[in-house]
């Protein structure tokens, strides 16, 4: 459920991060759901427990999930606060897309019409 | 708690480790990473109380490790040549660290040597260089001690064996706080595993850090402008380095991602990607400060 890629630059502790919070965003998780214990994501990940334990605090400071003494961390319900933060960051990713269309040269009319076309495209796939 | 205040070392003119301060905490893993000769075999063996500091003291909670029993039955030290009795089989090696180790688990010790396809009554001086290590991390797993010293150890070992040895270690940091403390020349093999490391150089300890602070903390980013950039372009940011390639900037900078970002995407960049270190441009990146040509140093 939980991977991490080993020759990745990105820092395994960020990397659990974004696991989880994409899990929660993306309903493959639901709320109250248990998350591994981090004992049990340490070695089958053949990781420092530490590094799990310190991923898991800060998704708890960030919201995302809760933890109850003695039985485990658990999948917090979507605060609003969460989904603007989320939203917030997407839009900051896209900003990055735009400036690379940019620079290859696509139209704003292109990219106007491409977004029009996939958002209905994912929206008709999101209410069905 | 290992508390390691002002010792050195030498071995007749030669000062082996020169005057480290350092401490590691329980439950953590700890990396010593320097070249041949830097002295980490060395600390490694102070540490565990194999020799007795010439200068300073070590210290396991409070009590002086060299000749200290009671301490000592705490710590296992997985030498680099490992030493095993002639003609013993690990059946025999088991026995010995169990009347050593008063914690010594064989039922552990039997259940891993199979996972790992040992024979138990093989002799080991027919096994292979890498089967030698396994016998020895089982060993040391299996004595139960607080913390485990490992000389290289994982270098000797195949990437399967590798993993499952981490693995192994992770269960243990996790159900009873074992403190692994890990030496060795190779900085991707302790990237993964490692909370702390401590970069030693001709005896003397460079650096210690945390090292997601250090990986969190400094950050390099690739931006195309449109305009002539300085270092004084950025007043806000501590910039540690700025290079130019073309119209590609390449810049190091320390402090938080977001801030840095804001900083940049003020100057309207054409092009900005921001990418992580590897712990080998970190250690660049945070010994250049101190005068030291750390390529050269570094596998």
């Amino acid at each position: 459920m939980i991977t991490i890629d080993y020759r990745s630059r990105e820092p395994i502790y960020q990397q659990i991060i974004s696991r989880i919070e994409d899990l929660a965003a993306s309903g493959l998780m639901s709320a109250d759901e248990q998350l591994p214990s981090v004992r049990s994501l340490a070695v089958e990940l053949s990781i420092n427990p530490n590094t799990i334990q310190r991923a898991y605090n800060e998704l708890e400071r960030r919201g995302i999930i809760y933890s109850v003494a003695g039985k485990g961390s658990f999948l917090a319900k979507p605060s609003e606060a969460v989904r603007e933060q989320k939203q917030a960051d997407y839009l900051e990713s896209f900003r990055e897309q735009i400036r690379r269309a940019v620079s290859l040269g696509i139209k704003l009319e292109v990219l106007l019409g491409l977004c029009e076309k996939y958002y209905k495209q994912a929206e008709g796939g999101a209410s069905k | 708690m290992i508390v390691v205040n002002g010792v050195s070392k030498s071995f007749g003119d030669i000062l082996a480790v020169d005057n480290i301060t350092l401490d590691i905490k329980k439950g953590s893993v700890f990396g010593l990473i320097g070249t041949n000769g830097a002295g980490k075999s060395t600390l490694l063996r102070l540490l565990c109380g194999i020799l007795a500091e010439d200068a300073g003291t070590v210290t396991i909670d409070g009590e002086r490790v060299f000749e200290n029993i009671a301490i000592k039955e705490r710590c296992f030290y997985i030498s680099d040549n490992q030493y095993f009795f002639s003609n013993c089989t690990p059946n025999d090696m088991r026995n010995y660290y169990a009347d050593i180790y008063r914690k010594f688990d064989k039922n552990r010790f039997d259940s891993l040597l199979q996972s790992f396809g040992l024979n138990p009554k093989r002799k080991i001086n027919t096994f292979s260089k890498g089967m030698k290590k396994q016998v020895s991390v089982i060993c040391a797993v299996s004595a139960m001690t607080d913390y485990i010293f490992c000389d290289e150890t994982f270098d000797g070992l195949d990437p399967v064996m590798r993993q499952a040895v981490k693995s192994i270690f992770a269960g243990d940091i996790a159900d009873r706080e074992m403190t692994p403390i890990i030496a060795s020349h190779n900085l991707r093999e302790l990237e993964d595993i490692c909370d702390h490391i401590g970069l030693l150089h001709k005896g003397g300890m460079l650096l210690s850090h945390d090292l997601e602070d250090m990986k969190l903390g400094i950050h390099k980013i690739q931006a195309v402008f449109n305009e002539e950039i300085t270092r004084e372009s950025f007043p806000s940011l501590e910039i540690i380095s700025l290079d130019k390639r073309g119209s590609l900037y390449t810049i190091v900078v320390r402090g938080q991602e977001k801030e840095a970002a804001a900083a940049l995407n003020s100057k309207n960049p054409v092009f900005m990607e921001i990418l992580p270190l590897t712990l080998e441009e970190i250690f660049i990146s945070e010994t250049e400060v101190t005068g030291y040509d750390i390529k050269s140093l570094i596998v």
